[in-house]
């Protein structure tokens, strides 16, 4: 039914509006002391301190915390033994794999060497690094002359290096120590220098030599 | 809204006594009679009366003049509270439920005749079958004829559309009429 037609039988419906007048009528009056009642009613509840509840926060905040701890992860989460594999000294090959007799060949290389030693001893000459980290190992790498020597000291060395972790600073061209030579040490590195060069000028010599010879003999 | 309203309105949200006083004097007599005609009693009327308007003043700064007057508002705060009351307090109360839909089958005609052509005997039989309406019913065909409001301010005071009052106003009159018969049979 559409509400202009309700709207209109409104008007029509005269008994139904005739019966409702008539109830309404008929029905008790509002106590005349109610509104007085609900006045005071209204008063106490102004004066009463309004009561906050804190518990129900307070056991809400306890069990917010419970869960939180609960809940968060323990801070070391990798055990221990993937630690201690991770750890694990680094073990270095030996520089010496071939033994060989020095050639004539290796003095240019051993002069290069000494060359750059000294370069890197210019660069800083302030003390760095740990002194307690210094081992009482020889300092300077292996030239190796003699076969047995090295044999004997690379197996010397093998138990130790199962045990030493090695780092940066066990290099020893970066130990401060190394830095500088004695005047023994520099008088031998000149004197082997001088030994080289005679003798790479004396393996020239015979180059040529043998060149002088091939042209000859094919002439 | 008048501006005696706004003035009302003002005075209550500032909480003065003045303004609730003249609250109660204006609305008071209409609200107690709205309950009542819900509630079996005047004992619970008036309990809920007071629960009314101490919602009222507890809640008049939510109030929001461009939804509704000040009057259809304390007014929806009153069926609100009566209607949870009654579902509170779960009293037997025996109301007429037209389960074999036989109101549905009466004619147009046949409701008109009897509720509009004046008799006094009718209107007796009227009042009877009144009582035997639920209340909600009671309470949105006392709203339309009694307190002349419009479909749409008993829908906002009954939480409902304006469509939705017209079909149950349309079924109530059926209804009154299908009372009134079995009670003349």
């Amino acid at each position: 039914m559409t509400e202009e037609k309700i709207n209109a039988l409104k008007q029509m419906d005269t008994n139904l509006r005739d019966a409702l007048k008539m109830d309404e009528a008929e029905r008790a009056p509002m106590p005349a002391d109610l509104n007085e009642r609900l006045m005071q009613r209204v008063a106490t509840q102004e004066k009463k301190p309004r009561r906050i509840v804190i518990w129900p926060w307070i056991a809400a905040a306890c069990v917010a915390g419970v869960m939180i701890i609960w809940l968060t992860p323990p801070k070391q989460d990798t055990p221990t033994d993937v630690v201690v594999a991770e750890n694990k000294p680094k073990v270095e090959t030996p520089v010496v794999d071939k033994v060989e007799t020095p050639k004539v060949d290796e003095a240019p290389k051993e002069i290069k060497a000494v060359k750059a030693v000294k370069r890197i001893s210019v660069r800083s000459e302030e003390p760095m690094l740990a002194q307690e980290t210094t081992t009482e190992e020889p300092v300077i790498a292996p030239v190796v002359n003699e076969p047995n020597t090295a044999l004997a000291a690379v197996e010397v060395a093998k138990p130790q290096e199962k045990m030493v972790t090695l780092t940066e600073r066990d290099i020893p061209i970066t130990r401060p120590e190394n830095y500088k030579y004695t005047p023994e040490e520099i008088a031998l590195m000149k004197k082997q220098a001088n030994e080289a060069y005679l003798k790479w000028v004396e393996l020239e010599m015979e180059i040529a030599k043998n060149n002088l010879e091939q042209t000859a003999q094919n002439k | 809204m008048t501006e005696t309203d706004i003035d009302l309105i003002g005075g209550l949200r500032e909480q003065s006594p003045k303004a609730q006083k003249l609250m109660l004097q204006r609305y008071g007599n209409e609200v107690f009679a709205q309950v009542a005609r819900l509630l079996p009693s005047t004992e619970d009327a008036e309990e809920v009366y007071q629960d009314v308007f101490v919602k009222v003043l507890r809640n008049i700064a939510t109030y929001d003049a461009e939804k509704s007057s000040l009057r259809t508002w304390i007014s929806r705060i009153a069926y609100n509270e009566s209607v949870t009351w009654l579902r509170h307090k779960r009293q037997t109360v025996i109301y007429f439920e037209d389960h074999e839909g036989g109101a549905e089958k009466l004619t147009d005609a046949e409701v008109e005749e009897t509720l509009g052509h004046p008799n006094s005997d009718t209107v007796q039989l009227i009042r009877a079958a009144l009582k035997h309406l639920p209340p909600d019913e009671r309470a949105i065909v006392t709203m339309f004829y009694y307190e002349e409001m419009s479909l749409k301010e008993i829908a906002y005071v009954t939480e409902s559309i304006p469509t939705t009052v017209a079909s149950k106003l349309s079924r109530t009159r059926k209804k009154i009429c299908k009372i009134i018969k079995m009670l003349q049979s």
